[in-house]
């Protein structure tokens, strides 16, 4: 794609900037809530772009660690959440609450990070 | 249906159920309900303009309601049980009538509008609510002593769950849904492993929470939204207003507006049983990983052939972390 023009992000931004500062204040009742929930979601695809691919880089690192065997993320993810059902991992494992409380620390900073309660969690610190 | 297809029909409606000449004025749909839809009216009968709300699942959307959270109660259903609690000194809306086919405006009652504010954010910060605030979770107590108390006799369409039930429900739910999250299922697996004795089954509202109550400047008036009532373990209702999700950011535990104590004592001293904490505890623990299910049901569950989700519906989907990191804590004994 050519640096020229504006990337995932920027139209991102620019949607975002609409909705949010011309549309909403115009707004009432439902199609106010839904035109916020609507500036909710795309700013998760904004944070989800920038923070992703590390992301699944990490967790599959993890997953190797935890599980004992290569592989990829989807297919380790699945192979976990299996041997839980199974009852082949004690639920109060540390290495097992570690790994499952950083996933999802790791997708609330895309989802929704103001839901982290350590503020050390927060992006940025 | 859109606010044209509603309005003649409800014009009819409220003819035929009420009186002439039936007159719909402000007619509002409010925000919420992605399959059950709720609308603000004043229906003009007689000389007066009684102030109403209609609830009403269209026909349409009957499946897509049903097949979350097991059994709904709905229509003429929900009239019997809002009149029981009613007599069992709830405060729950007046039914003015129960849709009927002939109305084309699906399933759903029409019942008083009661004033007051549902927005759990507004009740936990609005400085109006101040005087009331410290109040409410004691009176949350009290109002479900009263809940527990409805004689079922006159409501069989209820049905009963236990805890082994609910967790069933919501085994069906993850297993609709893929890939499976590890997450959930060491939910999952820790409930069926922590599944409590209940020694009483009672009438359960199944959704009381900051949300669904209509609080005004002198308290809680009316308790909403009993689609999910059943019968089951009374100590469910006291577990799923402590739930995270449902302090709209405030700090104390119970609807993020109060404390456990104020609403075990008052419950206790309403007539209610004896709490133990730890039982509460354990349906605050599957409130969290059932409202993990009901975000990824929303999110990622089965379609009907032609529907799409709603923004709201994907932006749900994306809560699912959420309550599991809320689980994690609470099982790991850092949660408040």
């Amino acid at each position: 794609m050519p640096a020229i023009q504006p990337d995932a992000t920027a139209l991102l931004d620019a949607a975002i900037d609409y909705l949010e500062r011309e549309l909403l204040p115009d707004l009432a009742g439902y199609h106010r809530f839904q035109c916020r929930v609507t500036v909710n979601v795309l700013a998760q695809v904004r944070r989800e772009l920038a923070l992703a691919p590390a992301q699944a880089d990490a967790e599959r690192t993890r997953l190797v660690a935890l599980l004992g065997h290569p592989g990829e993320r989807d297919a380790l993810s699945r192979e976990l959440a299996a041997r839980i059902r199974a009852g082949e991992i004690a639920l109060d494992d540390p290495a097992l609450l570690d790994h499952l409380r950083r996933s999802l620390v790791e997708a609330l900073r895309n989802n929704n990070p103001k839901w982290l309660p350590d503020p050390a969690d927060e992006p940025g610190r | 249906m859109t606010e044209h297809e509603v309005r003649p029909a409800l014009q009819a409606a409220i003819r035929r159920h009420l009186g002439a000449p039936g007159e719909i004025r402000d007619l509002i749909r409010l925000t919420g309900g992605a399959t059950k839809r709720t609308w603000s009216f004043d229906a003009v009968v007689g000389d007066a303009a009684l102030p109403l709300i209609l609830q009403q699942t269209p026909a349409d959307r009957l499946t897509a309601a049903s097949e979350l959270g097991g059994p709904r109660v709905h229509g003429a259903q929900d009239a019997a049980l809002l009149d029981a609690a009613a007599r069992a000194g709830v405060p729950a809306p007046r039914v003015r009538f129960a849709l009927d086919p002939e109305d084309r405006l699906g399933e759903g009652t029409v019942t008083d509008r009661v004033a007051g504010e549902t927005l759990g954010k507004k009740i936990n910060t609005d400085a109006r609510f101040a005087a009331v605030r410290p109040g409410l979770a004691a009176r949350c107590g009290a109002i479900l002593a009263a809940v527990h108390r409805i004689d079922p006799a006159g409501l069989p369409f209820l049905a009963t769950q236990t805890a082994a039930d609910q967790l069933a429900i919501y085994r069906g739910i993850a297993d609709a849904c893929d890939p499976p999250m590890p997450a959930v299922e060491l939910g999952l697996r820790w409930v069926a492993e922590h599944l409590p004795a209940a020694p009483r089954t009672t009438v359960v509202h199944g959704d009381f929470r900051n949300g669904n109550l209509i609080v005004g400047d002198d308290g809680v008036r009316c308790v909403l939204d009993w689609e999910l009532a059943h019968l089951g373990d009374p100590m469910l209702d006291l577990g799923w207003i402590c739930v995270k999700t449902w302090r709209f950011g405030g700090e104390p535990p119970v609807g993020g507006f109060g404390h456990r104590d104020d609403l075990f004592r008052a419950y206790e001293r309403a007539g209610g049983a004896a709490v133990d904490p730890a039982h509460v505890r354990f349906w605050e623990a599957f409130g969290c990983i059932k409202w993990a299910l009901m975000c990824m049901h929303k999110g990622a569950g089965p379609l009907e052939a032609g529907a799409r989700r709603s923004v709201e519906a994907v932006a749900i989907g994306r809560r699912i972390e959420e309550p599991l990191l809320d689980f994690l804590e609470l099982i790991t004994g850092k949660a408040s």
